[in-house]
């Protein structure tokens, strides 16, 4: 299972440098690759470079951390709040980073370009809105999970309506605000992927390195800590990285649905329950997948896109199906 | 020396007090059953002693150590509890599932030792449940599933067990084969056992110590015999008892009045 998905997510890698309206074929790719290191030579011309340095590797490699860490933090969120429907999202980073963005947007007035300090605000949202949910359902360790998912509801809501109205308010810029919400990859730069990469690299392996504490808390909370489990500091370990991870995803490419409930779910009918597999194989598996999924978003009606958040749902959902009618029931 | 010790033990929830000023020594190498009615407490000391619930008032020490001054991990080291109503994690081998005792000892971001291994085969071994070792934990019958919540307390390898009702949904035959492990382990390897149980007979029987508690407070302590036959425990019940001797062995029947 682990060769299978990281066959695939080269096979996806390699798809999303070499698919697109500009054809590029595979040998001068890598040509290209060996002789930025020295060996072959180059038969790319300086437009199919650009367009592979400057626009697919980018987007591509931006998709690969966005998935990664949005299929790994709601793995994350399923196992800590022991709920099947937790994405990560769960506690108000969505709707936060939607509020931050809107904000950002609606604020140039006009609304005719989406400004530069847009992530930023999304990032503030997104982190907000999950520090206030931690604060009111949270802080006291003996509160249970169900307290925390009930103040992330209520958060989510104040905040999307808060969102709604600033829309409503302003029209001129309804069209970019709801680009931004269903999420894209189209605006990927290295200087995207350089600001993102620390967040996903490190949030995603303390998520990977909770998969055993995850197994125990399997037991519920009472049982964890009679086994030796300090049930509160791991769920504010936990929430931190994911929430974290999730918010600067979020803030670099919007809001795209789907891969952080399908994915992890879609891992544990094949791999089994534990998060001990269920987390490592969500990266990969995540990755993979929205890469995919964006290299079908920009290329079925080229030359424009399809929303990303569409695309995830259009093809995660018939596989997800296909998987839960061969296999058992979903546990988790 | 006592292995066991609660002194003017209170838990309260809010307002209301579960449990008021009980003082316990237990020995080590002993067997201690907490009876009494539904509500009187009986749980809520269990997990007192357990850990579970930090008492309001007073202190419980295992092994001379007081609990309130302990990590989850080290506690679960020195005190493992079988819960009255366990969860049964879906998906979950039995192996993994006993193995979740060894968590206190090799620690949540280290895998499992080989000795640690070793302890999980033995515990199988020893409850009889390695030939489920591989099935998925919600396949078992109440009784090895029972067995299995057992054994993951013996594989914490501590000096003391709790157990909250552990017979409750077990037929006869179940009953008696997991008291009478529970038994051998006292006997043998100098366990220390508290237990809460609704069945006076099967409670006199296996311990060597009742605690009678009514409504929070500690009616009487003693040897079993003298428990069972007392008027406390049929006032408590607010019923008409009647413990008759079959083959040596106090069998307490409650008689219509």
């Amino acid at each position: 299972m682990v060769a299978l998905s990281l066959t695939g997510l080269v096979i996806a890698a390699i798809g999303g440098l070499v698919i697109g309206p500009t054809s590029i074929g595979i040998g001068p790719v890598v040509g290209n690759v060996l002789s930025h290191l020295g060996v072959g030579h180059n038969t790319l011309s300086t437009l199919q470079s650009t367009v592979l340095w400057q626009l697919r590797a980018p987007r591509m490699v931006l998709g690969l951390l966005a998935g990664a860490m949005l299929a790994v933090a709601g793995g994350t969120y399923q196992g800590v709040f022991r709920n099947p429907l937790a994405d990560p999202y769960l506690l108000g980073v969505a709707a936060g980073a939607g509020l931050g963005a809107t904000i950002a947007i609606v604020d140039v007035g006009s609304g005719l370009v989406t400004p530069a300090w847009t992530p930023l605000l999304a990032f503030v949202g997104a982190m907000g809105a999950v520090i206030v949910t931690w604060l009111i359902g949270g802080r006291n360790s003996r509160s249970s999970g169900a307290t925390l998912i009930l103040a992330g509801v209520a958060v989510a809501s104040l905040l999307t309506s808060a969102q709604t109205f600033l829309q409503q308010q302003s029209s001129g810029s309804i069209a970019r605000v709801y680009i931004w919400l269903l999420g894209s990859l189209a605006s990927a730069s290295w200087h995207s992927v350089w600001i993102v990469v620390p967040y996903v690299a490190v949030c995603s392996m303390v998520c990977v390195a909770a998969g055993r504490a995850l197994d125990v808390m399997s037991v519920g909370e009472d049982e964890s800590r009679s086994l030796g489990v300090r049930v509160g500091r791991v769920r504010l370990v936990v929430i931190a990285a994911s929430s974290l991870g999730t918010a600067a995803v979020v803030s670099a490419v919007g809001l795209i649905g789907f891969v952080g409930i399908i994915v992890p779910h879609v891992v544990r009918l094949l791999v089994g329950t534990s998060y001990r597999r269920i987390l490592p194989i969500s990266v990969v598996v995540g990755a993979a997948f929205l890469v995919l999924a964006d290299t079908i978003a920009r290329t079925v009606m080229a030359p424009s896109e399809l929303p990303l958040g569409v695309v995830t749902a259009l093809v995660g959902a018939p596989v997800f199906v296909l998987i839960l009618s061969l296999r058992r029931p979903v546990a988790v | 020396m006592s292995q066991v010790e609660l002194r003017d033990v209170t838990v309260s929830v809010g307002a209301k007090v579960l449990v008021s000023n009980v003082t316990v020594a237990i020995q080590s190498g002993t067997w201690c059953t907490i009876v009494g009615p539904n509500g009187a407490g009986k749980t809520s000391l269990v997990e007192a002693i357990a850990g579970l619930r930090r008492p309001s008032r007073g202190t419980v020490s295992i092994g001379g150590r007081v609990l309130a001054a302990m990590n989850e991990r080290e506690r679960a080291r020195l005190v493992a509890l079988v819960p009255q109503h366990p969860v049964v994690p879906s998906g979950m081998t039995v192996y993994d599932y006993v193995a979740l005792g060894r968590v206190a000892h090799h620690g949540l971001l280290r895998a499992a030792t080989t000795r640690d291994r070793a302890i999980v085969d033995s515990v199988l071994e020893r409850l009889s449940l390695g030939e489920f070792r591989d099935r998925d934990v919600v396949t078992l019958s109440g009784g090895e599933r029972q067995r299995m919540v057992l054994g993951r307390a013996f594989a914490q390898s501590t000096m003391v067990i709790v157990l909250d009702e552990p017979i409750t949904g077990l037929d006869l035959r179940h009953q008696m084969e997991l008291l009478e492990l529970l038994r051998s382990e006292v006997a043998d390897g100098g366990l220390t056992v508290v237990a809460t149980l609704h069945d006076l007979t099967l409670a006199g029987q296996f311990a060597d110590r009742l605690i009678l508690l009514n409504q929070g407070e500690l009616v009487l302590d003693g040897a079993a015999g003298d428990v069972v036959r007392s008027d406390e425990l049929a006032h408590c019940y607010g019923m008409n008892l009647r413990v008759i001797d079959v083959d040596g062995a106090d069998v307490v029947v409650p008689v219509r009045r």
